[in-house]
């Protein structure tokens, strides 16, 4: 039998409630089905997670709420807002590391390490809503990633809940450490899968201070696909050259094809940066930009009713992708908008297309991507289409593997049960 | 002891040749560089392929054979050293660099291939491997991904997990997966990045694909002498506080000076420390800001300060450096390399307790450090000759690494747990951190039978529970009483 028909819906919210206190604990949805409790500390936390286990209670870890449509749908019983956790609790300045706990907002906490010209060199979706647990769950990252990388390098040590309420903590607070398993890698990108974070220790970064944003026009048609080619060699030359730009990103956006540079330097050296990105992008127009260009990737989820797609690629690929994505589309009326970083990552979203046009276009991208070890994740999907779209793409061997570190982290799968690969 | 039938079957999986059975022939495989742990393993495997790989494993898994993967044997903690009644799984003959793609700035290469050689292929075309651990003229890359290797530049360009995109690994019981990708953010958990670092306890790579990283338009290196610690150590912090990122930044101590230039004449200053500050990037940079490294070093009551001023003279400098290890048999008979971490900020507070530890002991400890990154490898010398010596080296170097984990630091920045440290791993984390460790390790490994009884602090079984949930000692007392 199982053990949550033991308890009425009253009865889990009279308990719940009872650990963290009634204005802490709401229902969600219209049927109610889904009880909302927002635990105020750590020991709460491993006290919801021992009830639902016991009780066989699915639990939906959440942070902002910004990308919970992301992974498979799911309604869970309970869902568990980290947001009362929301403490900067440690910022060792002279060490460039700091610890926060995961329902701090991205932004809060950039805004308390700027005091001392420090940050996590990551730049997020949502900045203002998403929380530090939610962007690690999901393993986003932007334009940034490719000085800085991505958060598995941004990551030092992390405290995580384990489905039986375990508190366990993984690294530690200084950037070099071998000591142990990296469980803090297992648990980013993880979609809440494998525990709850409670905590993350980074390693921080100075604040650019002195930056400066080239936009490089593609020339020709983009519906042709030829103003993404006329951009390839160009992006080549320019990672190949000894210079060491802080983003660069391919853009196709608002009828514009464009190569978008940022370059980090003391002021006395910014001219000599100029002209040698301007030597190697050749004839292109070239113009000034600011920061805001670096937001391009969140404008693809502007509409809500567009599918996005994260499609990751070698960075060779980029430009002959984004030109046959247009060439594929063009004839159908399809609008579509990417925004891709140089380390292979694109986020693609597409309009105004049909149902059935939108499902092929993943299949068709997928077996594209796929030849050359890259992957296709549907991020966004129009409500409709919920159910008929694999989110995530096909095993690639590893997911029995994945399957079993599930089966040991959470054997009653009460954490987030089916939303992440191979329906863990 | 390997029955007649198991030793056939290992022999068809890899061949007459790929086969050591002897006794004179295994002795070269009974430990690795640290010296003082040794095993005779029952024999030792040197296969080819990874089909041969799986071959023997799955041998090892039907029997519960335990194995141990080695490299070059290069490596500080024993995790090399082999497991009694098991087999070594030597992969010195897989060392081939199977692709190149400088468009992506990617290789793939087998286990075997010697961390070097991996920049000589693709440095004509102005490119390097960047993980460079002093040992990288011999060591492997297979033994880097188990280490997760560091070395003196990765304070700027990250250890040997950043440079990892995937790898193929046979598993403990014989399955061939791969696990990440060539692109990024492949869909799934981030097994590459568990992987790399779980020193041989997950399975065995038998092939890697690595980033490689565009050689920088300049580089240069500065020496700077100083007349204490504390003065090298506040200029380190200096360097950071202005916002720049060198591509590494060593300490050296008197003694390890004295070692140093006994042994390889690098022409260091005499002084009570030496800073040695490398910054690469684009010309004009690089100029800038060494300026401003000089300035500091001024401020801090530098004594002397020199630039490299040829490539000559910079490997020269680095020669120094990273002879430091070998270098002490100069100056003491027997010596203990070990390897914690600190908050940089700790450093001189540290090292004040290294030497009251030192003299309360009756010995000297020589100090080398990744500054930048706070790893540092206190050497601790001593005389195997002189009664109880060597008890009171070993248990001093153990309580130097209690109080890195005291300052808030780590046991070990790169050389790993192995055999050596496995009782400090203990000190450094509760035990519901370890348990959790062993559920990734009972996915893995259920049998346990990859470099078992190593790393973690005691044996204990797959099936075996964690006990009941109790508050994690390092929150509600500090550092738990465990040791």
């Amino acid at each position: 039998m199982n053990a949550s028909a033991a308890l009425t819906q009253e009865q889990r919210v009279a308990q719940l409630a009872a650990m963290v206190g009634e204005e802490h604990t709401r229902h969600r949805g219209e049927t109610a089905q889904t009880i909302q409790v927002a635990p105020g500390d750590i020991q709460q936390v491993a006290e919801i997670l021992r009830f639902a286990n016991a009780n066989a209670l699915s639990v939906m870890p959440s942070g902002g709420g910004t990308k919970l449509g992301w992974g498979n749908t799911l309604t869970a019983d309970i869902e568990l807002s980290m947001k009362n956790l929301n403490q900067l609790r440690e910022h060792a300045w002279q060490d460039m590391t700091c610890t926060v706990q995961a329902g701090c907002t991205w932004t809060a906490m950039q805004d308390a390490l700027k005091t001392h010209g420090q940050t996590v060199a990551l730049d997020p979706l949502c900045p203002e809503r998403a929380t530090v647990g939610g962007i690690v769950a999901c393993n986003d990252s932007g334009a940034l990633r490719l000085k800085y990388g991505g958060l598995r390098d941004l990551i030092i040590g992390m405290t995580m809940m384990l489905a039986d309420g375990t508190i366990a903590k993984s690294g530690g607070k200084v950037v070099k450490n071998v000591a142990g398993y990296d469980m803090h890698k297992l648990l980013t990108g993880s979609f809440g899968t494998l525990g709850v974070i409670a905590e993350v220790n980074f390693r921080l970064h100075p604040v650019e201070e002195h930056r400066h944003t080239w936009t490089a026009v593609g020339t020709g048609e983009i519906e042709a696909g030829s103003a993404a080619s006329s951009v390839a060699e160009p992006l080549r030359a320019l990672l190949d050259a000894q210079l060491t730009p802080t983003c660069v990103q391919l853009r196709v956006l608002g009828g514009e094809c464009a190569l978008d540079i940022r370059v980090a330097a003391p002021p006395e050296c910014l001219g000599e940066y100029e002209k040698r990105i301007r030597n190697i992008l050749g004839t292109l127009a070239i113009r000034e930009s600011g920061e805001e260009i670096w937001n391009a990737r969140q404008q693809l989820f502007d509409d809500n009713d567009a599918l996005v797609l994260k499609v990751s690629v070698l960075p060779t690929e980029i430009c002959p992708l984004a030109a046959e994505l247009h060439q594929w589309t063009a004839a159908d009326g399809t609008n579509l908008e990417l925004v891709a970083q140089a380390t292979g990552l694109m986020m693609v979203a597409v309009h105004s297309a049909t149902d059935a046009a939108l499902v092929a276009l993943i299949e068709r991208l997928r077996a594209r991507v796929s030849k050359s070890g890259g992957s296709v994740v549907a991020l966004q999907i129009p409500g409709r289409l919920r159910g008929s779209v694999d989110v995530w793409g096909p095993d690639r061997g590893a997911f029995s593997l994945m399957r079993e570190i599930k089966r040991r982290f959470d054997p009653a799968r009460i954490l987030n049960p089916g939303r992440f690969v191979g329906n863990i | 002891m390997l029955r007649h039938g198991q030793i056939d079957e290992l022999r068809t999986a890899v061949g007459a040749d790929g086969l050591i059975t002897g006794n004179s022939q295994l002795q070269t495989y009974e430990c690795d560089a640290l010296t003082n742990f040794r095993v005779m393993p029952d024999a030792v495997v040197l296969p080819r392929t990874a089909a041969q790989t799986q071959a023997v494993v799955r041998v090892c898994a039907r029997d519960r054979i335990p194995l141990v993967s080695r490299g070059a044997g290069t490596g500080l903690s024993g995790g090399a050293l082999p497991a009694a009644g098991g087999i070594v799984i030597s992969l010195a003959r897989m060392n081939r660099i199977l692709e190149v793609d400088f468009a992506n700035r990617q290789v793939v290469v087998e286990p075997g291939v010697i961390n070097a050689h991996v920049t000589q292929r693709v440095a004509a075309r102005g490119y390097f491997y960047a993980p460079d651990p002093s040992s990288q003229s011999v060591c492997t890359i297979g033994g880097n991904v188990a280490e997760n290797a560091g070395g003196a530049h990765c304070l700027k360009y990250g250890f040997t997990t950043t440079h990892v995109l995937a790898l193929d690994v046979v598993l403990p019981s014989g399955e061939l997966v791969q696990l990440g990708a060539p692109t990024l953010d492949a869909p799934g958990y981030d097994l590459a990045g568990v992987f790399v670092g779980s020193e041989g306890t997950l399975g065995v790579a038998t092939k890697i694909t690595l980033r490689i990283v565009k050689r920088p338009e300049v580089v240069q290196t500065l020496l700077a002498a100083f007349d204490s610690i504390q003065a090298a150590g506040q200029t380190v912090s200096d360097v950071i506080a202005s916002r720049m990122l060198p591509s590494a930044m060593e300490i050296m101590d008197e003694l390890s000076i004295e070692a140093a230039e006994a042994a390889v004449h690098a022409h260091y200053p005499a002084c009570k420390a030496l800073l040695l500050v490398e910054l690469d990037g684009p010309c004009s940079e690089v100029e800038e800001l060494m300026r401003a490294v000089k300035e500091l070093c001024r401020n801090n009551d530098a004594s002397e300060i020199r630039i490299a001023q040829s490539e000559q003279e910079r490997a020269l400098v680095w020669k120094g450096r990273k002879a430091a290890f070998a270098a002490m048999g100069r100056i003491s008979p027997n010596y203990i390399v070990q390897d914690g971490v600190i908050p940089r900020t700790a450093l001189p507070l540290l090292l004040d307790e290294i030497e009251q530890l030192a003299t309360a002991a009756g010995l000297r400890v020589a100090n080398v450090f990744h500054a930048g990154d706070g790893n540092l490898h206190p050497l601790v010398l001593y005389d195997r000759a002189v009664a109880r010596q060597e008890e009171k080296a070993v248990e001093l170097s153990y309580r130097i690494l209690r109080l890195c984990v005291d300052h808030g630091g780590s046991i070990t920045g790169e050389h790993g747990v192995g055999k050596e440290k496995q009782e400090a791993l203990g000190y450094m984390f509760a035990e519901p951190d370890l348990a959790t460790m062993q559920l990734v390790r009972c996915a893995f490994d259920p049998e346990k039978i990859a470099n078992p009884d190593k790393v973690f602090p005691r044996p204990r079984l797959c099936a075996e529970k964690p006990g009941p949930y109790t508050p994690h000692p390092l929150e509600t007392a500090g550092i738990a009483e465990i040791f």
